[in-house]
């Protein structure tokens, strides 16, 4: 996408950092400013056509204030140093905070910070107190990857508003972006597809034939009550036992991207559907191609997963 | 997103220019412009949903002030001006630094603003090339009261009633002025009668200005006029002297044009002049007799039987023979003439009228008595208020000095001034109005006195508001005088030199500004204690670095014992106010302050004493 004017002109600074000053500011009238000018001529002609001092008075103020504004617009930002974060991963299609560090001796007023490739109402406004203050920039990615945000614009136009003053700057660090999350159909390795898991629960349940999926019994204790007591082994040997129960322990799901759907929608599946068993807190493992992550649980896994969606081979 | 201090402050900036707009002069459509202004300005404020909404709005007011400046240009509304520029310029600040500060701060930040752009003011002001009207100047309004363009009977007397001030004349000192009986400020000529009234001749156009007036001579005393709004273009002068302002004229019956509208009030200024005024020796036109023959024939015969027998100048003595002679009567309630020969019936019957009833009437029968002559209206008189501490003396011309006067052409001497009410009334000339009155109740009565225990503050006010226009009564030729003497042979340099006094100014308020910005408590409270420690470095006696206030306050006090006690106390006094819980820092923040600055105090007069004795000794204590 092609920049707006002016910005289009002025030369790229990278670095890990960013400090502002004469070479990295750039400073122009407002659109404000402009027609604070024109009040100001037309506040000279009522003068001029008058002989009204009191209003070539207001207008050479007027004036006096404009010659003054961009100094004091530029020192809002002069000297304050911009520091990449280190950007935590997050979803295609969400809007991601990219964390800036600004240091500044000062006090900076009325500021506003945002990626030129990001559309309008994204933007991080603010004043800074002095001292280091983290600023969370948002922006929203629409691909998987190592993104880069782009070119960040911080500028300000206080203290008169007259003069907008502004630095660009490529913040270097890139932001691991996950696929967006999108429902969908996955492949489940190792564990039968729709129709065959049909079958075989339909199977299981027969062969379960109501009977107690009890593990060990134990001797039985007053408090535990009679739904526990273990009536066969009462009848065969008088003795009474208590029934201990397990859950069967669920299978873990292996997944894998469909290959039915185009790559990037099923990556997208796979995205949503890892996120949707992280939530429940079961178990899971992926399989891209080549890679392998065994079954697992946990933020960590999560993390894995998602980072291996996200760098997977288009 | 739109500031709740930034709306409240253009609310108020809002209603001082309504308050301005109340006493503007209504006549004015540039005051129904300013109205049209401020009500959509505050329909703007009403709806603003975005910051650029409150920005127009304030752009409309901006331009409002400037027009309301050049309707009401006195000291009085001129600071409740000032007082609106501030505000709207606060406002400015409230929205454009995102809700940071509180009104105080605002209104500091908007004073500082506007002090330090002081300087590029007086620079713009001083050096931007004064240009005249790029329009024809139409006539937009009329002024509240004042003389007229012809003269009524009556009229006079009843501008004799209103005490509002009408000129204030304001010489280097009193004794500039004539005396008091010569103190005659003419306005307008009224050359044409019809029987019952006199009026000026049409204006001739540009033609009637009439002679250039002689540029002043260097060093010669000069005066500065103000006059009030006034029905008439014409400006009130003595009748001599060079106006300052080469856009003033004089016209060949005496009369000053100056290129400002009615409406406004006028500020110029005039130089004394050696020379006789051009127009005193401007030969008489043929309509200067005209006469309404037989409209009063009492004193047309009257007149005939002195044009057969006697000179002109002793006409004229037979005229002050006759008012003198007969019981004629100051008043300021004649009785009426009526339509039919009004001179002959106050000449001849009632014998009881105000200045213009003696002047018409002396003037109708010179006229009539083939000596040319004319009606002069203006002001005769006014009264010296001294100087005082707010500014300079002046003279202070009321709407009740307004006044009318003969002049009669003599061959030997010009356009003589002849004053008949002088010969029935001389003490009215001599110490004004309520002198001419004396004794007469009915008409004393009349006179509004105004409140005594005002009189002091508003003569203090308008020494105030002399000086004020002093300082604007800037023109083109006070300009080319003032570039004249700075830059002399480098007059052309004047646009070089106002870019390089900017780029100073500029400098300087930027300096200032960097100087004068904000900075937290904490920064401040450490700056005054690193100016007390740099006391001991004199003393050989500097913090190390990463050694502790109580570190270095200790083995300082062990180098130096009598700097002990000063140095406890800083460190108490430091420490209290920099961690005091936040609640109670601001409580006690003024109690601490002056309790560090006497610590400071203290340990600067034990430095001091340390500071004179012999080097080696502070430079190697004795072992404890």
């Amino acid at each position: 996408m092609r920049e707006p004017f002016p910005d289009r002109l002025i030369r790229r600074h990278g670095g890990a950092s960013h400090r502002l000053g004469l070479r990295t500011l750039y400073i122009l009238p407002s659109g404000f400013g402009w027609l604070w000018l024109l009040s100001c001529g037309v506040l000279f002609i009522l003068g001029v056509q008058g002989s009204s001092h009191g209003a070539l008075l207001l207008a050479y103020l007027g004036l006096g204030l404009f010659l003054l504004a961009p100094y004091l617009t530029q020192f809002n930002l002069q000297g304050l140093e911009l520091r990449c974060g280190s950007p935590a991963p997050g979803f295609a299609g969400d809007v991601l905070p990219y964390p800036v560090q600004a240091t500044s001796r000062d006090q900076r007023l009325a500021l506003g910070a945002r990626f030129r490739r990001c559309e309008g109402d994204l933007a991080w406004n603010g004043s800074l107190e002095p001292g280091q203050q983290w600023l969370a920039v948002p922006w929203r990615p629409s691909q998987r990857g190592l993104q880069s945000p782009g070119r960040l614009r911080l500028q300000s136009s206080a203290p008169l508003g007259l003069f907008v003053c502004w630095t660009l700057w490529d913040p270097p660090a890139p932001q691991l972006v996950y696929p967006a999350r999108r429902p969908g159909p996955v492949l489940e390795l190792d564990r039968p597809q729709p129709r065959e898991r049909h079958q075989a629960e339909a199977g299981a349940d027969a062969q379960a034939g109501g009977s107690d999926h009890w593990r060990e019994l134990t001797p039985h204790r007053p408090e535990e009550g009679l739904a526990r007591l273990a009536w066969k082994q009462l009848a065969r040997s008088g003795e009474r036992y208590a029934k201990r129960f397990a859950d069967p322990r669920p299978r873990p799901h292996l997944l894998a991207p469909d290959p039915a759907l185009p790559r990037e929608r099923a990556l997208e599946h796979l995205s949503a559907r890892i996120w949707q068993l992280a939530a429940s807190g079961e178990s899971y493992g992926l399989v891209l191609g080549n890679q392998t992550i065994a079954a697992g649980s946990g933020s960590a896994q999560l993390e894995r997963c998602l980072a291996a969606l996200a760098l997977a081979a288009p | 997103m739109i500031e709740p201090l930034a709306r409240r402050l253009q609310i108020l900036s809002l209603s001082l220019l309504a308050l301005q707009l109340l006493g503007s002069d209504w006549a004015s459509p540039l005051c129904w412009g300013s109205l049209t202004l401020v009500v959509m300005a505050s329909l703007k404020l009403a709806k603003a949903q975005r910051p650029a909404d409150l920005r127009r709005g304030l752009l409309a007011q901006l331009i409002a002030l400037g027009v309301l400046a050049g309707l009401n240009p006195n000291l009085g509304p001129g600071l409740v001006q000032a007082a609106t520029g501030l505000v709207l310029v606060a406002a400015l600040l409230a929205q454009e630094s995102g809700g940071g500060g509180n009104l105080r701060q605002m209104l500091n930040r908007s004073v500082q603003l506007l002090v330090v752009c002081l300087p590029l003011l007086v620079l713009l002001f001083l050096f931007i090339p004064r240009l005249g009207p790029p329009w024809p100047q139409a006539e937009l309004g009329r002024g509240r009261t004042g003389l007229s363009e012809q003269l009524d009977p009556g009229a006079i007397a009843q501008l004799a009633l209103d005490p509002s001030p009408a000129l204030r004349i304001s010489p280097a000192q009193e004794q500039d002025l004539p005396p008091a009986d010569q103190r005659y400020w003419r306005v307008r000529v009224l050359d044409r009668f019809d029987g019952q009234r006199w009026r000026a001749a049409p204006a001739q156009g540009p033609a009637q200005a009439w002679a250039p007036p002689a540029p002043a001579p260097p060093g010669a005393a000069q005066q500065l006029w103000l006059v009030e709004p006034s029905p008439l273009s014409a400006l009130p002068w003595g009748g001599s002297g060079v106006p300052l302002n080469p856009q003033i004229t004089s016209t060949a019956k005496g009369e000053l044009l100056g290129p400002w509208q009615t409406r406004v009030r006028r500020s110029y200024g005039l130089a004394a002049s050696n020379q006789p005024p051009a127009w005193q020796r401007q030969a008489p036109a043929r309509s200067d007799l005209d006469f309404a023959a037989g409209s009063n024939p009492q004193l047309e015969a009257l007149a005939e039987g002195w044009r057969q027998q006697l000179a002109p100048a002793q006409r004229l003595a037979a005229a002050q023979a006759l008012f003198q002679g007969q019981p004629f009567r100051y008043t300021l309630q004649p009785p009426p003439l009526g339509d039919v020969a009004p001179l002959d019936q106050f000449l001849f019957a009632s014998r009881a009228g105000f200045c213009e009833h003696f002047a018409s009437a002396f003037t109708g029968l010179m006229r009539a008595a083939a000596v040319p002559a004319r009606v002069v209206v203006g002001y005769q008189g006014g009264s010296w208020v001294p100087a005082n501490l707010w500014g300079r003396g002046y003279l202070e011309v009321l709407q009740q000095d307004a006044h009318a006067w003969s002049e009669v052409w003599l061959a030997d001497q010009g356009w003589v001034r002849i004053d008949p009410t002088a010969w029935v009334a001389p003490a009215r000339i001599q110490a004004g109005l309520r002198s001419g009155l004396a004794g007469q109740w009915a008409d004393l009565g009349l006179l509004s006195q105004g409140l005594p225990w005002l009189r002091p503050l508003t003569r203090s006010w308008t020494n105030l508001d002399l000086a004020w226009n002093q300082l604007l009564r800037y023109d083109q030729f006070s300009q080319d005088q003032l570039m004249q003497r700075w830059l002399g042979p480098f007059r052309s340099w004047q646009g070089l030199v106002l870019v390089l006094g900017l780029a100073l100014a500029l400098a300087l308020a930027v300096w200032i500004l960097g100087l004068l910005r904000p900075t937290p408590r904490q920064e401040q409270q450490r700056r005054r204690l690193d100016r007390s420690l740099s006391r001991l470095a004199p003393l050989n006696l500097v913090p190390q670095p990463g050694e502790s206030l109580p570190a270095f306050c200790r083995r300082a006090a062990a180098q130096l014992p009598e700097l002990a006690p000063g140095l406890e106390r800083l460190q108490t006094s430091y420490e209290r106010l920099r961690f005091a819980p936040r609640g109670q820092e601001r409580a006690r923040a003024l109690e601490l302050a002056r309790s560090l600055g006497a610590a400071d105090r203290e340990l600067a007069a034990a430095a001091s004493r340390l500071g004179r004795r012999p080097v080696e000794r502070l430079q190697s204590p004795e072992p404890p």
